[in-house]
């Protein structure tokens, strides 16, 4: 009988969002929006290593260094040490480092600065060094014995030798906007029964308050699921290890229908319902929007009930990771997975018992 | 229909929201095929009792039992077997009418309905492929009454069920409880027409504060706390139009009476009786729009 009356619910609740022009609307806008945001957005990374340099009457020895201008490599002169500084402190041009020759740099006792930014890779240096030591080659004739001191620029972000495209990072903040759509359609589904009070008629036939729960869940995991899922196909996000990405996106698409739920619940109109889902909603975008800054992310964000499903993305289709790296992350989803979806049962469960 | 088991038992049950004591020791029984009314001002308690009697909410203290089953303990088993019409037009008004009735139907685990033989019962055959949110107030009602048919209930719950509706509409729905009380179905009627109580109801009771005030047949409540009389319009010597009211009660009625009519020009003579909302007056103090 339960199952019976789950399904009639969920077969009058499809007639229900396939009649309403809103929910059609946003539902088709935002995919096709988001789908030609995700192909506009450029798809490949300038790898070039951009050093800058500085220095005193050192012209003829960096010149054959400073022409050398390849894919890997490219190498800018500044004219004073403070002009570099700012720049790698700016990242003015794409500079992510810089080598300060001192003005007595043809003295044996001279001293290289090396300006590195917080967070540079550790590999940077040593080519860096490489370079100063190639300089006093060309200015000695022979291999200089001198000291080479480094100093840290404080920059505070770190972007450089980021090899995730933007198209890549932008993956899991497209999928969870659509996710998010699909949380206003849950509650407003949810909300109109309750405000029209169609969930007492149905109360008092032998349907029950869980089965009637049951069905809202079922729906909005459904519809959530199946349209980011459709977003990943179209944006060929299907890349990696796939089993881990549909288990990250099934226990994203609960995740949001736990929060549907409780925003459908609460609010009294419809105004209220999407004020909500909006005020629950933005936080979790706090971890999807930390992809697009690659080693920003805090304590806290990974705290937040959707670091799991923008981890997974970024991990699997952007890093090639699989169960081994993303366990933990996935298991924090998974958890935060059950208190939503409690909590948005819970009180749903409440609210029609109270009508 | 005095004989059988009553279809609806209730007994001292009470209700309270917080503080605020909604239903207090609240007692009384509907027979099978009896229209019952209950008939109270806002605020009175009927609507929570009504909730208790379909199971919505559950009893604070005493018990309810409807087709001889406990609405607590089995309450979606009872509940197969009733039929609720709401004040609230509770409808999906993105479905047509038969889609409404199938719905719900199914919910009842009912596959093959005639919904439009249902909907032919409430004059809304011709329009039944039409959405709900193209009906007119008087159209929503009807399909709200035959959707409480669906099951083909033992017992409907009607919580004001031709309020602000049309002659034509309000005479549809109050045919199709007459016709269901026939049919040996308990009813429940919830209204603030005094007049469609008195019209339908086999029994009334007066509920206020929580308690009921007064239960019995609408005539025989009348005749307890009403008062009669008999009023006549006759012309005066200067050609005005006065009215005498003479109270049948007590002894010397009939020469009273004769002395009247014969010592005045008589236009007209009517007996006068309590109302219902006379006699809740009389138990209340107040109006049931107060």
């Amino acid at each position: 009988m339960t199952r019976g009356v789950i399904s009639a619910i969920l077969r009058k609740d499809l007639v229900a969002f396939s009649r309403d022009r809103f929910y059609v609307f946003i539902t088709v806008l935002g995919l096709v929006a988001f789908v030609a945001m995700y192909w506009l957005l450029p798809s490949s990374v300038d790898e070039t290593v951009r050093l800058g340099v500085s220095h005193t009457g050192l012209d003829e020895i960096l010149a054959p260094i400073t022409a050398v201008e390849n894919e890997a490599l490219a190498i800018s002169e500044f004219d004073s040490r403070d002009e570099l500084v700012e720049a790698v402190e700016s990242g003015t041009d794409g500079i992510v480092a810089g080598i300060a020759f001192p003005a007595s740099f043809q003295d044996e006792s001279a001293t290289v600065e090396l300006l590195v930014p917080a967070g540079l890779p550790p590999e940077y240096q040593p080519l860096m060094e490489g370079i100063a030591t190639q300089v006093a080659v060309f200015a000695a004739g022979e291999v200089p014995s001198m000291g080479i001191a480094t100093r840290t620029v404080i920059l505070g972000v770190d972007r450089a030798g980021d090899q995730i495209s933007l198209q890549e990072q932008m993956r899991p903040l497209l999928a969870f906007f659509v996710l998010m759509m699909e949380t206003f359609a849950l509650a407003s589904l949810v909300s109109i029964e309750v405000q029209l009070k169609t969930v007492t008629a149905v109360l008092v036939t032998p349907a029950r308050a869980r089965d009637f729960i049951s069905a809202k869940a079922i729906l909005g995991t459904l519809l959530a699921l199946a349209e980011v899922l459709l977003l990943m196909v179209l944006i060929r996000g299907f890349v990696g290890d796939v089993p881990v990405l549909l288990v990250a996106l099934a226990l994203g698409a609960v995740l949001v229908t736990g929060i549907g739920l409780l925003a459908g619940a609460s609010g009294r109109d419809f105004i209220g319902v999407m004020f909500l889902s909006l005020s629950l909603m933005i936080p979790l975008m706090i971890p999807a929007f930390g992809a697009l800054f690659p080693g920003t992310a805090a304590g806290w964000i990974k705290a937040l009930p959707s670091y799991g499903l923008a981890e997974a993305i970024v991990g699997v289709t952007a890093r090639g990771e699989s169960w081994g790296d993303l366990g933990p992350a996935l298991l924090g989803l998974a958890a935060w997975c059950v208190v939503l979806l409690a909590i948005g049962t819970t009180v749903l469960k409440r609210r029609v018992q109270t009508l | 229909m005095a004989d059988s088991p009553p279809a609806i038992e209730v007994t001292e049950i009470s209700y309270s929201y917080g503080d605020v004591l909604a239903v207090d020791g609240v007692s009384f029984e509907v027979a099978p095929g009896e229209i019952f009314g209950l008939l109270g001002p806002n605020g009175a308690g009927k609507s929570t009792t009504v909730k208790m009697l379909t199971g919505q909410i559950g009893p604070d203290s005493g018990s309810i039992r409807v087709l001889g089953m406990d609405t607590v303990s089995d309450t979606s088993k009872y509940q197969g077997r009733i039929g609720v019409c709401f004040e609230e037009k509770n409808l999906y008004t993105a479905m047509s009418g038969h889609e409404n009735l199938r719905f719900f139907g199914r919910l009842f685990g009912i596959k093959d309905l005639d919904t439009a033989a249902l909907l032919d019962r409430v004059d809304l055959g011709p329009r039944g492929d039409d959405r709900v949110a193209d009906y007119s107030k008087g159209m929503r009602q009807r399909l709200m009454m035959a959707r409480a048919l669906i099951n083909r209930p033992d017992v409907l719950f009607l919580d004001e069920p031709t309020d602000g509706l049309d002659p034509v509409s309000a005479r549809t729905i109050q045919g199709l409880i007459t016709q269901e009380a026939e049919r040996g179905v308990a009813v429940v009627l919830t209204t603030h027409d005094m007049h469609e109580a008195d019209t339908l109801s086999d029994r009334v009771a007066f509920i206020n504060q929580g308690k009921i005030l007064a239960l019995d047949a609408p005539e025989a409540l009348k005749l307890q706390h009403g008062q009669r009389s008999v009023r006549i319009r006759s012309l005066g010597n200067a050609g005005e139009i006065e009215e005498t009211t003479i109270p049948l009660e007590g002894s010397g009625v009939p020469d009273s009476l004769q002395d009247t009519i014969a010592n005045l020009e008589v236009l007209t003579i009517h007996t006068e009786e309590a109302t219902l909302e006379d006699v809740f007056v009389a138990y209340a103090g107040r109006g049931l729009g107060a």
